[in-house]
C-alpha cells in the first residue's frame, strides 16, 4: 500500500534575497514533511527563516530553488490555497472593517456561499470569545483580541491544513490556553497544523513533531517526545518538612536543591539513584516522588543552536533573515 | 462573488476613510449653489436677467439666446469639473494598492484562494464604479439642474463624465504601478499628479521641438507626447464638443487610453511576481 501524500513537503527550499549591496539567504537547503493531521512546531530564533518558509508555503513568496508542495499541490497556484487558514505574524486587518464584516470579507474571498457565512461567522465569533464584539471596528480591538480575530479568518473555510505564524503574540495566559484548546479541537478534527513559534513551552504543548531552524537550515527535527527524551537524570522529592543529609549524599554524587519549601535531589544515574534511596530510607526520610527528568524542548533547542553556532555546517557564507527585506 | 467583495470593500474603505463623504459633500455642495444660488429670468427664449448668490449680473442691454447662454455654461463647467474630478478622483483613491501592500494586510488578502491579478483587478473594478457613481452625480446633477431650471437640454454635456472617467482610468492604471512599485501613498498621488501637469505643455510638442537645438531632444519630446496621456486635447475636444463642435478626436483618448492600460498590466504582472 502506498504511503499517503504529506500535508506539506519541502524538498531542498532555498530562499535568497538580493540587496543593492549584497545576498542573503533566508532558507538554505530546507526539507520537511509534515503528515495529514499532524501538529508541526517550527522553532528558531528570531531572523532564523521560519516566517520566510510559511510564507513560500502560502505562495505570498517565490522560493529560489528547491520545491514546496501543500496537499500534493503547488501553493502559488490560487485553487491550491482553498481551505487552507493561515494566521499571519503581526497581521493588519482594515481598521474600518467590523469584525463580523471582516470576516465575511475574507470568507468570500475564500469563495464561500453567503448562507456558510451566515452560519459560520457567529460560531467562530463565538469560538475565539469575540462574540459580543462582532459589531465593533477591528481598528478598536487590542493586539489580543486581534489575534483572536486573526484566529477565527483561518478557521473560516475548516481548513485541512493550518498555517499559524506566532499564534499566542501578545494574548494573556488565560487567552493563550483558550487558544490551545481551540487547535487541540482543531487537531481533533483532522487538520494539520503548521505553527511557527519562539515560544518553546507552548510548542512543546501542543505539538507532535518539531524542527528547529536556524541560519536558514534545520538542525534538529523530530516528535517532541523523542526530543526531550528521559535523561540519564533522575529526580527525587522528599516530603514537607524532611530535611536530607546534605554531605552524605553528595559524597553520592547527588546534588540537594530547595524548591518550593521541600528538597530535590538531581541524581546523575540509576545506580546513584539506588544508592540515595538506600540511605534516605536508611535515615527515614519520607520520599514523596522519583522521576526521571526529561530534557525540557528549549533545553533540546538551546543545545542544537549552540552545536551548530559551534560547528556550522558548510555552505555558502551567507546571512539568514526573517521575512523579506 | 469574489469580485463583489472586493468592490464592496473598495466602498466601505472609502466610506470609512470619509473619502466618499468628501466626494459627495463637495458634488452636492455644488450643485446646491448651482440649484439655489443660480436664478435665471428666461423670457422668449432668450435671457433677460439673472443673478448669482442675490447679485444681478450685468446684461448690458443684451438679451443672449438662452440655448446659447446655456451650451456655454455648460462648457465651461465640463471643464471645470474635468480639472476638479481628475484630481479628486486620484486624490480618492491614492491609497489604495499601498494599503492593500501594508505588511500583515496583504497577507491576510493573498493567503485567500484568489489569484493576485484577480485582487487587484478586483479593487480597480471598485476604485472605477467609486469614482463613476461620484462623477455621474455631479455631472448627471449638474445637467439636471441646468436643464431643468433653463429647459436647455444638451446631452452632450454627459460626454464630460464619460471622458472624465475614461482620463481618470488612465491615472488610476499609473497610480496602480506606482503603488505596487513602491508602497507609497504620497508617490501614489503625487506622480500622476505630476503626469498631470507635464502633459500640458507637451501639448504644445511640436513647437518645444522644434526649438531644440538637439534631434535627440526633440525625439524626446515627441516620445513623451505620444507616450504619456493627452490630458489638454481631451479637455480642449470636450469643452468644444459641449459647445456643439465636432466629436472628441480618437487619438488622443485611445492613447491616453492606452498608457493606462499598458500602465495597469505591468503594475499587474509586478503584483503577481512580487514577494511579499
Amino acid at each position: 500500500m502506498s504511503r499517503p501524500d504529506p500535508a506539506i513537503a519541502v524538498t531542498a527550499l532555498v530562499k535568497e534575497f538580493r540587496t543593492a549591496r549584497r545576498r542573503l539567504r533566508a532558507l538554505d537547503g530546507v526539507d520537511l514533511e509534515v503528515g495529514r493531521g499532524e501538529v508541526f512546531g517550527l522553532l528558531g530564533a528570531n531572523g532564523a527563516g521560519k516566517t520566510t518558509l510559511v510564507k513560500i508555503l502560502l505562495g505570498l513568496a517565490r522560493p529560489t530553488s528547491g520545491a514546496v508542495r501543500v496537499r500534493g499541490c503547488d501553493p502559488r497556484r490560487a485553487a491550491a490555497r482553498a481551505r487552507v487558514g493561515y494566521l499571519p505574524e503581526g497581521h493588519r486587518f482594515p481598521g474600518y472593517l467590523r469584525a463580523d464584516a471582516a470576516l465575511r470579507l475574507f470568507g468570500r474571498l475564500a469563495g464561500l456561499p453567503e448562507g456558510a457565512l451566515d452560519r459560520r461567522i457567529p460560531e467562530l465569533l463565538e469560538l475565539v470569545g469575540l462574540a459580543d464584539r462582532g459589531h465593533d471596528r477591528v481598528g478598536r480591538y487590542s493586539k489580543g483580541m486581534t489575534q483572536r480575530l486573526g484566529l477565527a479568518c483561518a478557521l473560516l473555510d475548516e481548513p485541512e491544513v493550518l498555517f499559524l505564524d506566532e499564534p499566542t503574540d501578545g494574548v494573556d495566559p488565560v487567552g493563550r490556553r483558550h487558544i490551545r484548546d481551540i487547535l487541540l479541537a482543531t487537531r481533533g478534527e483532522g487538520t494539520t497544523i503548521f505553527i511557527n513559534s519562539h515560544l518553546l513551552s507552548e510548542v512543546e504543548r501542543t505539538c507532535d513533531r518539531v524542527a528547529i531552524l536556524h541560519h536558514g537550515r534545520v538542525v534538529r527535527q523530530g516528535s517532541v517526545d523523542d526530543l526531550t527524551h528521559p535523561t540519564q537524570r533522575f529526580s527525587v522529592r522528599l516530603g514537607g518538612g524532611e530535611f536530607p543529609p546534605d554531605a552524605r549524599l553528595r559524597e553520592l554524587g547527588a546534588a540537594v536543591a530547595s524548591r518550593n519549601g521541600s528538597y530535590e535531589l538531581d541524581v546523575p544515574d540509576l545506580e546513584t539513584l539506588n544508592r540515595v534511596v538506600d540511605l534516605l530510607r536508611a535515615e527515614r526520610l519520607l520520599i514523596a516522588e522519583v522521576s526521571p527528568v526529561r530534557a525540557a524542548l528549549e533545553d533540546v533547542f538551546v543545545a542544537a543552536v549552540e552545536a551548530e553556532e559551534r560547528e556550522p555546517a558548510p555552505g555558502p557564507a551567507v546571512h539568514a533573515v526573517g521575512g523579506a527585506p | 462573488m469574489k469580485t463583489w467583495a472586493l468592490v464592496v470593500d473598495t466602498w466601505r474603505e472609502a466610506f470609512a476613510r470619509y473619502t466618499l463623504l468628501g466626494f459627495a459633500a463637495v458634488s452636492t455642495l455644488f450643485l446646491l449653489i448651482l440649484t439655489f444660488a443660480l436664478n435665471l429670468d428666461i423670457v422668449n427664449g432668450t435671457l433677460a436677467a439673472g443673478s448669482l448668490f442675490g447679485r444681478a449680473f450685468e446684461m448690458r442691454h443684451r438679451t443672449p439666446e438662452i440655448e446659447t447662454v446655456v451650451t456655454s455654461a455648460l462648457s465651461i463647467f465640463a471643464g471645470m469639473l474635468y480639472v476638479l474630478g481628475v484630481f479628486l478622483s486620484v486624490f480618492a483613491t491614492g491609497s489604495q494598492v499601498p494599503n492593500l501592500q501594508h505588511r500583515g494586510t496583504v497577507d491576510l488578502y493573498l493567503s485567500r484562494p484568489i489569484a493576485r491579478v484577480h485582487l487587484l483587478l478586483g479593487r480597480f473594478v471598485g476604485a472605477v464604479t467609486l469614482v463613476g457613481a461620484n462623477l455621474l452625480f455631479l455631472c448627471g446633477g449638474v445637467f439636471l439642474v441646468l436643464s431643468l431650471k433653463t429647459r436647455v437640454w444638451n446631452p452632450r454635456f454627459l460626454v464630460a463624465a464619460a471622458l472624465i472617467l475614461v482620463v481618470f482610468l488612465s491615472y488610476l492604471g499609473f497610480m496602480y504601478l506606482i503603488g505596487v512599485l513602491t508602497s507609497s501613498t504620497p508617490l501614489s498621488i503625487m506622480l500622476p499628479y505630476a503626469l498631470y501637469v507635464l502633459s500640458l505643455p507637451l501639448a504644445a510638442h511640436d513647437r518645444i521641438a522644434a526649438a531644440m537645438d538637439s534631434r535627440l531632444g526633440a525625439g524626446a519630446i515627441h516620445a513623451l507626447y505620444w507616450i504619456l496621456p493627452k490630458t489638454p486635447e481631451i479637455g480642449r475636444d470636450l469643452t468644444g464638443f459641449v459647445l456643439g463642435k465636432l466629436a472628441p478626436s480618437a487619438l488622443p483618448i485611445v492613447t491616453t487610453g492606452a498608457f493606462g492600460a499598458v500602465c495597469l498590466a505591468a503594475a499587474l504582472v509586478l503584483f503577481s511576481r512580487k514577494n511579499f
